[in-house]
This record gives C-alpha cells, structure tokens and sequence, in this order.
C-alpha cells in the first residue's frame, strides 16, 4: 500500500484530483443551469477536460436545455448499472462531457441514506477522471444538495436583483457557512440591467453576508442581460456555440477565465 | 432573513419606513437613486422568525463520531471507509534518513523528541546507527530528553543552535549514515519562528517530517498542516494514535496539507516504535478498534 516518496508530489503543488464547482441558486428560474452549461462550455473551451453533472434528480434539465436524449443518466450510475465513464455523453459541439440527471422519478432527497451517500460520493469520484466537474444543484435546500454543495472546492451562487433571489442566494451562503466553514463560495450576478445595477446587486447579497454572517463573499461576475440567451434556450442549443460572441456569452467567458487562473473571486 | 426593498422620496422617508416596518435592528445593504426615488434595501435577521431548517440528517458511519470537516465528511462518504481512505489521502513508507537527513518539526509537546528516538531505535536495530543532532537548547531539559533515549542505544546526540552549526554538525556524517533531527517547538505562525525552521530545513538539505498529536481540534490541525507544508514538509507523522478518540484532527490536517500519511507514534517508550500507516489499519482505528501488537512493525 505504501508508495516511494519519489511518487509525491513536490510541496505547494495542487492535489492531483480535479476541481469541483457546483453552481446554486436557492430560488429556481434565476438562470442556474443555463450558467452551468455556459460556464462549461467557457472552461471547456480552454482545454479543460469537463465533466457536466446534473445533480437533480427530480426536475433535471440540463439535457433538456442542449437538446439531448442520452441514453443513460445519473439513476443508472446510482444504481450500479452503468459505469460512471459509460454514463457521461460527449458533446463535440460543445466540447464537454455531460451526466444527465433524471426528471420525474422523486427528488434526491426523497432517496434512502444509504443512495443519497452514493450520489455525494459520484462527485470526487468524478473529480478523478474530469479536470473539472460542474455540478449543477438542484434549487432549493434539500440535505443532498447541502451536501453536494459542502463537498465542492468551488461553490458558485447565482442571484439576480429580485428580492426573493437575493433572500435565496443568502440562505444558500448561510447554510454552506454551517456545512463546509472557510470553504470557497463566490457570487454570480445574472440578468443585470448593466454593469452598475449588477453590481448593486452584489453589493446587497455581500453586505448581507458581511453583516449576519460575518463573512466576506467575492464576486465571480456579473452577467448582464442578453435577448440571445433566450434564443439559445429556445433553440435547445448552447450558447457558445449558436452566438460565439454576445454581451452575456462574454460575461461567462471572462468569469471562466478567472476561474482557469484560480482566482475566481478576482 | 427577511429582506424589503423601501422606495422613498428622500432617503431619511427611506429610513423611517424601515425603522417602522422592520424595527431597530433592521441593517440597510444597499441605496440608490432611482430615477426621482430612492431605493434603500434593508433586511433583518429574528432568530425567531427563521424558517425550521432541518440539519442533513446524520450518517450512521464510523466517522460521524470523528467531527470531521463537512467538506472531507463528505468525500469520505458512501463507501468502504479503507476504499475512501486510499483513495482520498497517499500513504508513503518513512525514509530513514540516509538519503537525505530527517528533520522533525511540530508544535510544542507534540512527541518530536520521542519520535526521533523511535527513529533511532530503528536504525540502531537495523545496523545502521544515525547521526542524532537537536536543535533544540532552548528549553530546560530539552536535549537531555533525547540523550538519555541516546545513551540506552549507545548514540550520542549532537547539539546544534544555529543553521551553521546544524550544517557544520552534518559534515560529521558519515557515508551513507542515517540522520536524525529534532528541533524544538514551532509555531509556524511566527515569523521569527517560521523563518528560523526554513533556515534549519536548508541549511541541512532535510526532508521534513511534521509531527502532530492527534486529539486536535480539527480546524486548527489542518491549519498547522498547512503552514508546514507552506514550510516544506510532505510528511505527517501522527502521534498518540493510540490514545486520542476522536481522530478527525489527524484526517483534516493531511487532508489540509497536503500531507502524506508515513507512519504513526504509538505508546509512550522509545521501544514502542512506530505504526507504518495504511489505510486498512487507519480504517480501523476509525471505527474504534485499538491498535494490535501486530501492527506495530517497528
């Protein structure tokens, strides 16, 4: 069982697993999913090698928002079926991998201790076979999205500027404080008018974690609002690939680019 | 949290409306002007008035009862404990010292000095007896610890103060002898200190070995596992593996680090030796079993 110490890695190098990212919203409808995919689509563009996990089992729609009928899903892997590496579909066109969750078959939390175990633990598994997972968390607050959430090294939170976003994203932040201190969690701000309202909108979600919860929450970036997001969706197409440049696209991009440099709070 | 958003003409009508409708304690996160309006968001937090939030149910794991970090709980989960264990941390077979010299850092009390002398107990059962230096003549008594473990195997032990006496003492090595160095109790938080470890580490070429206690409380474990692997340690050498009960501490520090599992400090004497760690016998340990006299391969 002992390896060589030749076979460590030299101190202050990065664990060799990859990162995982899990995007939250609290509320749903704030643009969640379509970030995730976004955000992959950006990363994945800079050579990372991606994983793109849906983490709702109940009302999944990543597959949906691109389009796809995979053949297998998140339930299949759960249940032993098939492998996690057999179960992720590639998409050329968009240049990642994609583990589609499953709609309709009762939410994660609805599963016994023993599956809800199986499906926290999919993520690091993941993360040692994809430089990068993108989890997209189911919204709302359930102990298997909490525990999702706790065992990211990244956990991005998107709010927009309506006050029941923002009350969301904050109960997000609080919980994630309880579950996983210290650990990394940035602000996405999504629909913004413009740069500035956006940035109100940030400034009101940080100000509330400063003062309730004593703690400083960076901004990963804000994303203004775009009429082709929409139409991409309609589309069933991402993004990326039906408008390679566009206000909300370059937004994404810019916060991926701050992500690939490790600093996303930047 | 409850927030509101309060539209006024002026910001003090703003403010009197919060005051009215959320109370005292109301905490105003954002103002601008919107258009001939202000727009003042305010929120409060009532302990009272917050929805029941059901904790994650616990998990009926060996490790619950280890107060592990979330983070590492969960990555631990929903598997054989000893499968997530090899996967999740490395486990490396301690040097000995002879291809570059061992040196022993930690915080005050956590078992250096035992630990070395377990370390030169080995090497005199091996038939390679080391090159024993300290660093550590700061503290009343501090070398005469480890000379009296030295006597008992016929070594003698080197005092050396400074980085230029630690390189000078080195010069005395033998070809191919083991070296042994303990140093006295750091706190890598300091920076006279930090910088005086970094000195030493060079100043010998040393492979750095951390030696914490378990029983820790976990965060500051991990902190200290940290700021030694900031140092330069790749190795963690836990000790009182036997004693502590909850052993979330060592876990979060290696985990932290990150560190590499080498072998663990088990009982109180010299002779007692060390534990090489693997994760069958960590998993073990975990769920509550006592280390066995089999496992002791020293």
């Amino acid at each position: 069982m002992s390896a060589s110490l030749a076979a460590l890695p030299l101190p202050l190098s990065a664990p060799s697993r990859g990162r995982i990212i899990a995007i939250a919203s609290g509320k749903g409808g704030v643009g969640k999913t379509w970030f995730a995919i976004t955000l992959a689509q950006a990363l994945a563009k800079r050579g990372r090698r991606l994983l793109l996990l849906d983490g709702d089992l109940g009302l999944a729609n990543v597959d949906v928002q691109l389009g796809l009928s995979p053949a297998h899903d998140i339930g299949a892997v759960l249940a032993g079926r098939v492998a996690l590496p057999q179960a992720a579909l590639h998409l050329p066109t968009a240049g990642f991998d994609i583990l589609a969750g499953r709609s309709g078959s009762g939410s994660l939390a609805a599963l016994d201790p023993a599956a809800l175990d199986a499906a926290v633990a999919l993520l690091p598994d993941a993360a040692t076979r994809w430089q990068d997972v993108i989890v997209d968390l189911s919204a709302g607050l359930d102990s298997a999205t909490r525990r999702m959430a706790a065992s990211a090294d990244l956990l991005l939170v998107v709010a927009t500027d309506e006050p029941t976003s923002l009350t969301d994203a904050y109960a997000v932040l609080k919980l994630h404080q309880q579950d996983a201190p210290g650990s990394a969690v940035s602000i996405v701000v999504n629909q913004a008018q413009d740069l500035s309202s956006g940035r109100h909108t940030y400034e009101t979600l940080a100000q509330a974690a400063r003062r309730f919860l004593r703690r400083e929450v960076p901004l990963a970036g804000i994303i203004r609002r775009d009429p082709k997001v929409k139409e991409a969706i309609r589309n069933q197409a991402p993004l990326l690939t039906r408008h390679p440049s566009s206000t909300a696209g370059n937004d994404v991009d810019r916060i991926a680019e701050a992500i690939s440099k490790g600093r996303p709070g930047a | 949290m409850r927030l509101k958003v309060f539209r006024a003409a002026t910001t003090a009508e703003a403010l009197a409306d919060i005051r009215r409708e959320l109370g005292p304690d109301a905490v105003i996160l954002g103002i601008r002007r919107q258009g001939r309006s202000v727009e003042v968001s305010a929120a409060c937090e009532p302990p009272l008035d917050e929805p029941v939030i059901v904790a994650p149910a616990a998990r009926a794991t060996p490790l619950a009862r280890h107060n592990l970090p979330a983070a590492l709980a969960a990555r631990l989960g929903g598997e054989r404990v000893e499968d997530a264990l090899a996967r999740e941390f490395r486990f490396v077979a301690l040097p000995d010292g002879s291809a570059r010299p061992l040196l022993l850092a930690g915080p005050p009390g956590a078992g250096k000095t035992l630990t070395a002398g377990k370390l030169a107990t080995r090497a005199v059962l091996a038939g390679t007896p080391p090159l024993l230096v300290t660093t550590d003549a700061r503290r009343a008594g501090a070398a005469e610890q480890l000379t009296a473990f030295a006597r008992i195997l016929g070594l003698s032990v080197t005092v050396a103060q400074t980085p230029a006496a630690l390189g000078k003492a080195l010069a005395a090595r033998a070809p191919g002898q083991p070296v042994l160095i303990d140093t006295a109790g750091t706190d890598p938080f300091d920076a006279a200190d930090a910088a005086f470890l970094v000195a030493l580490i060079r100043a010998a070429e040393a492979e750095v070995v951390a030696v914490l206690p378990a029983g820790l409380d976990a965060d500051e474990a991990a902190e200290l596992a940290r700021a030694y692997a900031l140092l330069g340690s790749r190795l963690l050498v836990p000790t009182r593996l036997d004693q502590a009960r909850r052993l979330g501490s060592v876990l979060a520090a290696a985990w932290a680090g990150p560190l590499a599992f080498a072998e663990a400090g088990c009982g109180p004497g010299p002779a007692d030796g060390l534990i090489p760690l693997t994760p069958s016998l960590l998993a073990r340990r975990l769920a509550g079993e006592p280390l066995l006299l089999e496992d002791n391969a020293a």
